[in-house]
């Protein structure tokens, strides 16, 4: 396949035809940047998240190698003075970890706590700042002591001396910068540090440490067998870090999938681009045939025109990519941040990897996308007489053939989709199996169309329109196929949308039952309520029931989940969508100690209403017996509902986060006087209606899919661009035969309107077929895609909306694409058309 | 008697705390070391106690801790030998170091106004080969601390254990990856020694420039001390220095020479040299002669004289005093004073020389030498 093969001046003849046909060549080759340009933006913009992530944890974890860890989050720390008073231990450093707010600051900062006395062998970063500028006894002794990079006092507009009030949980703490780091990283740039003891006081750990981290080797992590009691765990911390970034995999591999999807568009216009080159050379080509050049030769001239468009596409792809990378990355770490966990990334780095990806993508995508055209061009038999005529005739023999190909291509990817095993990637597969399917019944669905407009179109320009349609299949069909995928995928990617957010509504409309919620003022970052209101909250005035809730994260082995210990109302229950149940009487058995775990949790774990789970308490691993499986989009990693009771028994807290009032009156505003009247007095209270819970939620979500949007309309501009690629092409393509009809007499207006009906009737055409392709994959999306990603499961929920949006864009790029050639057609002098040749 | 009261000051004074910079590959470092800089004649916070008036020592009260003050050490060093006969000094000392008066704030456990330094050190004097280690922890959450009855004195797993309120046994236990001790020090014959006037140890012209300070001289000790992984049986004598104080250097003071010698006769000899900035002894310096019976004989400045016999270059070029002539006139007592090997320096935190040495001369015997404000 090398350039090398070929003649130069076969190169040159090859190129020279693409230079002449340079408006094919130059839409072709948009859709090779813009697909190349998504997946670079997008896996730069993943990277860039990712870095984030990874530089944040690095900055924290220092020289540790492991970690103890505690079941709620919390290690007791006469832990850590036992293994610090006992011979023998490996380095040890104690760490209070929790994110608190900055006043006029969006997002979370991370409140480190340190023992400066542990940190030399683990963070000398930190203690070198306390070290260098002031003095060990005032930064042990002022219980007001912060520090922080010179990145972080930057994004604050702090200097050292000035106060920092920092919120958490609802309370301020004024703080003052006690001494800047120099270290500008954006690592760095949301980490506040304190002494352990100030961090302690802030978080109210009472006698506790988050974790501590490790320095060992084998032999002392031998050292520590038998050492910890069983409610911890020792982790490595590549394998911590790992566990939280698999968090993410999926939502990233589906922003890549996506992306992929705009490339798949892009090279379609690549291959519909050479394949009708090869269609308007073949003349030039028999006769080159004819001339001794070698039919291998022809293949490699072929491919050496696509090499030199791919390359030239995918260098202004990259170019692009790295610009619209930058805009993405803000809009990912947005997202990584609501969903997972805190990043911090707001700029990206393009990597050597990521572009020599998108290269072999780009460049590899189109010699791949050229290799059937470049395979018929080896077949061109020497001198050739075969007609137009003949040619479209073999095309329409390959029609039945081809049609049962992508029968069982389609069938094929729904197959993979849904059964194969192999998770997202399998998932995804099928997916793109399924669309290559779909492009191979476009000329029989072409074919039908023709046999149908022949039977109502009779007369004159609609006459010649519709015929064109079977007489020039092999080159409408591929250029329609192109039009289609594109179309196709954001009809799949919207319908998908609007089908899970259909289903999120659906589900807080029955989760949110109540009439009013409470909780404490910093609830948000796991606030809880005082002792006396949630005493208060069943005897108050015109509140019939009370549902009691308990948050607190719990680490299985493959990841956290969250527990909610409940104590629910009646019409609590009634929110919660049951999927399936270990018996008939699941709330019996909820209420003697069974769990309810969420549909992804299930999912993930293959667990059932009947099984058993076993958690992490402070008395070990204990199992619960599962009650009944319900239907959950508020975590994809999983919640499990607990009977208060249980929980106290195993955990021994008897804090709560958050009450849900009933009301038997239908007055809102009444039951909100009331309650607010009796517990705001001495408190620090949130009050919340349900349609605000709801409002807030959704808003959410329509921003964890604004990334999903954007993709969106990036593979909308690439279809767009495919549609005028496709006509465009086509049309110039068509100049002689124009020519021809207003030689024979056809005014310039109907040879416009011809031009522009074909087109409107082809994007019609490409549209029509795109809705029932783009209904298959958003079915493959929601069924397939979301439960192998998610976990969860979501019925197919269709709108006229984007079905409409789809036809619209169709017919409106259709339109655009025949403007120039309709003018072409009719304005030009046919005159010099005709002498060609 | 000052003796490790500049380490503790320079520590207090500013710590600078970081990794070992020279930590062998391959391997987790030590814990973190102390840099510090050179601002050893800070004064502590006037807020601590100072040792003004001579004090009646109570005890066991007075071997625990003393926060009021601002510097306090629990010091041992002593000559041992194994079983088959080699010898080998240690150091164990753990220093106790005020850094507000006051108690902590009540928000936290961790809150810590106090912080623990310890040194640990082992001269191989076969092998010629000094194993040094040094830790540190705050004060706080059961890290590091002290008690008087029975004595616990304890910074993470090294530590000093009394038997009941009787002191003795007393039981001392440090270790690293490299080195370990594990001793059992008896008291043997004789009693306690309260140092300077009344137990008040006068270091410089100003008042409250002064420790509190007792000794014991001599105290037969037993047990095992590791290097690598060799464990050896060793016993031997042990000599145990307790002082606290607020005070600090005077500004013409630039260090101090230190003796304690275990002469083979049954008499122990400890003598210091306050130095000034000139080089010259200064007439705060002074000794004690402990008898067989545990008499004490005082010695003021003009009583003894010290010269350099000869001195060790380290690696940095500093020049430490290894060996030397004391004269004690009065008492008959004309000793060559030799270090057991030369590089026997403490490299931590604080840099100064601490080594046994060997005692020939007009007797003979064993003992520790210390020489500090040579370094930086």
């Amino acid at each position: 396949m090398s350039i090398a093969g070929i003649s130069p001046l076969l190169l040159r003849a090859g190129l020279r035809y693409q230079l002449r046909h340079r408006w094919q060549a130059l839409l072709a080759m948009t859709g090779i940047v813009l697909g190349v340009a998504v997946v670079l933006a997008v896996d730069l913009a993943n990277g860039a998240a990712r870095a984030s992530f990874a530089l944040s944890s690095e900055q924290l974890r220092g020289a540790a190698t492991h970690r103890v860890l505690g079941t709620g989050g919390q290690v007791p720390q006469s832990l850590y003075r036992s293994l610090f008073t006992t011979p023998g231990h490996p380095p040890l450093a104690p760490v209070i970890l929790d994110r608190v707010r900055v006043a006029g600051q969006p997002g979370r900062l991370r409140l480190v706590g340190l023992d400066i006395f542990a940190e030399g062998a683990f963070r000398a970063a930190l203690s070198d700042t306390i070290a260098g500028q002031r003095s060990l006894a005032d930064w042990l002794s002022q219980p007001d002591a912060l520090t922080l990079s010179q990145s972080a006092a930057d994004l604050l507009g702090v200097q050292t001396g000035d106060p920092l009030t920092l919120q958490y949980r609802g309370h301020s703490h004024t703080l003052k910068v006690f001494a800047i780091h120099p270290d500008r990283s954006l690592g760095s740039r949301d980490l506040l540090v304190v002494d352990i003891a100030t961090a302690q006081a802030i978080t109210g750990l009472d006698d506790a440490i988050s974790h501590i981290d490790l320095i060992l080797d084998d032999a002392a992590l031998a050292w520590f067998d038998g050492r910890l009691p069983a409610s911890l765990r020792l982790v490595s911390i590549a394998q911590q870090t790992r566990g939280v970034e698999r968090m993410s995999a999926a939502f990233e591999l589906n922003l890549t999938a996506m992306s992929l999807l705009a490339l798949l568009v892009g090279l379609f216009l690549i291959f519909n681009a050479m394949s009708l080159a090869i269609v308007q050379r073949r003349n030039l080509l028999g006769r080159l045939r004819a001339l001794g050049v070698e039919a291998a030769e022809l293949s490699r001239l072929v491919l050496g025109e696509a090499l030199v468009l791919g390359l030239v596409g995918t260098l202004i792809g990259i170019a692009l990519g790295v610009w619209l990378g930058q805009a993405l990355t803000g809009i990912v770490a947005a997202t990584v941040s609501e969903l997972y966990y805190d990043v911090t990334a707001d700029a990206m780095q393009p990597d050597w990897a990521s572009l020599a990806k998108a290269t072999l993508l780009g460049v590899g995508g189109t010699l791949f996308a050229s290799w059937l055209p470049a395979r018929q061009a080896a077949r061109t038999p020497p001198l050739t007489t075969l007609s137009r005529a003949a040619l479209e005739q073999a095309t329409r023999a390959q029609v039945a053939p081809l049609a049962l190909l992508g029968g069982s291509t389609t069938l094929l990817g729904l197959g993979a989709a849904f059964n194969a095993p192999g998770g997202l990637v399998s998932g995804f597969a099928g997916l793109f199996i399924l669309l290559l399917g779909a492009a191979l019944l476009t000329p029989l669905a072409l074919h039908i169309a023709h046999l149908l407009l022949k039977g109502i179109a009779r007369t004159g320009v609609w006459r010649l329109a519709t015929r064109d349609l079977d007489r020039h299949l092999s080159r409408l069909s591929t250029a329609t196929a192109a039009l289609m995928v594109a179309l196709a995928a954001s009809v799949g990617v919207a319908v998908m949308v609007e089908s899970m957010r259909g289903a999120v509504s659906d589900w807080l409309g029955q989760l949110l039952s109540a009439d009013l919620y409470v909780a404490a003022q910093g609830f948000e970052d796991g606030a809880t309520l005082p002792a006396p209101v949630v005493e208060q909250a069943a005897h108050l005035p015109l509140v019939s029931a009370v549902s009691r809730y308990r948050n607190r994260r719990l680490q299985l082995p493959d990841g956290p989940v969250q527990l909610v210990a409940a104590d629910l109302a009646a019409r609590s229950r009634a929110g919660l969508g049951l999927l399936s149940a270990a018996d008939s009487e699941p709330w019996g058995m909820y209420e003697r100690g069974g769990i309810l775990v969420s549909e992804p949790l299930a999912h993930r774990l293959g667990l059932r209403a009947g099984d058993t789970l076993r958690l992490p308490t402070p008395a070990g691993q204990t199992s619960f017996e599962i009650a009944a499986v319900f239907r959950d989009y508020a975590s994809e990693h999983g919640r499990v509902f607990m009977p208060l009771t249980a929980y106290r028994r195993y955990w021994e807290d008897m804090r709560i986060n958050t009450l849900a009032l009933f009301s038997d009156s239908p007055d809102r505003q009444a039951l909100l006087d009331a309650v607010r009247s009796r517990l705001s007095a001495d408190h620090d209270l949130v009050f919340t209606a349900a349609r605000d819970i709801y409002a807030e939620s959704m808003a959410i979500f329509d921003r964890t899919f604004r990334i999903t949007q954007v993709l969106r309309y990036l593979s909308l501009l690439v279809a767009f661009i495919g549609v005028l690629s496709a006509l465009m092409a086509l049309q110039l393509e068509r100049r002689k035969e124009y020519a021809v009809l207003r030689a024979l007499g056809m005014t310039r207006y109907q040879l416009a309107r011809l031009v522009a009906l074909q087109s409107v009737l082809l994007g019609l055409l490409a549209a029509l077929l795109a809705i029932p392709t783009g209904l298959a994959l958003a079915w493959v999306l929601t069924d397939a895609i979301q439960l192998r990603a998610f976990g969860w499961s979501m019925a197919l929920q269709i709108t006229a909306a984007p079905l409409l949006h789809t036809l619209i864009l169709g017919l409106v790029a259709a339109l655009l694409a025949s403007l120039y050639p309709a003018w072409r057609a009719g304005w030009h002098d046919p005159a010099p058309q005709l002498r060609e040749d | 008697m000052l003796r490790g009261f500049l380490i503790a000051l320079a520590v207090a004074s500013l710590g600078a705390l970081g990794g070992c910079d020279d930590a062998p590959p391959g391997r987790p470092p030590d814990p973190p070391g102390v840099r510090v800089d050179q601002r050893m004649g800070t004064t502590p916070d006037p807020g601590f106690e100072r040792a003004i008036q001579p004090r009646a020592f109570e005890f066991p009260r007075d071997h625990g801790a003393h926060p009021g003050f601002a510097t306090e050490w629990w010091y041992f060093t002593g000559n041992l030998q194994s079983d088959n006969g080699a010898r080998f000094g240690y150091q164990l000392t753990l220093f106790r170091i005020g850094l507000k008066p006051g108690p902590p704030a009540r928000d936290s456990a961790w809150r810590a106004t106090q912080m623990y330094m310890g040194h640990l050190a082992i001269s191989d004097i076969g092998a010629r080969r000094h194993h040094t280690a040094e830790r540190f922890s705050r004060a706080a959450a059961g890290l590091a601390g002290a008690e008087s009855t029975p004595l616990r004195v304890w910074l993470g797993p090294w530590s000093i254990r009394g038997a009941g309120s009787g002191l003795f046994p007393l039981h001392i236990s440090a270790q690293t990856d490299e080195i370990a001790i594990d001793l059992s020090l008896a008291q043997g014959a004789k009693p306690l020694v309260v140092q300077g006037e009344h137990g008040l140890s006068r270091k410089a012209a100003a008042a409250g420039n002064a420790s509190y300070y007792y000794s014991y001289t001599r105290l037969p000790t037993s047990g095992e001390i590791r290097i690598g992984d060799r464990r050896r049986r060793v016993a031997g004598n042990s000599w145990f220095d307790r002082e606290w104080s607020s005070s600090a250097l005077a500004a013409d003071q630039a260090g101090w020479d230190w003796f304690a010698l275990q002469l083979d006769d049954g008499r122990d000899l400890m003598i210091y040299r306050m130095r000034g900035k000139d080089g010259r002894a200064q007439a705060f310096s002074s000794g004690v002669l402990v008898g067989t019976d545990g008499a004490v004989q005082t010695l003021a400045v003009d009583d003894f004289r010290l010269v350099q016999t000869r001195t060790w270059r380290n690696a940095d070029g500093v020049d430490y005093p290894v060996g030397w002539r004391v004269t004690v006139a009065r008492l008959g007592l004309d000793l060559d004073v030799e270090a057991a090997f030369d590089a026997q320096e403490m490299r931590h935190a604080v840099h100064y020389w601490e080594g046994a040495v060997a005692v020939s001369g007009s007797h003979t015997g064993v003992g520790y030498l210390e020489a500090s404000g040579y370094a930086r």
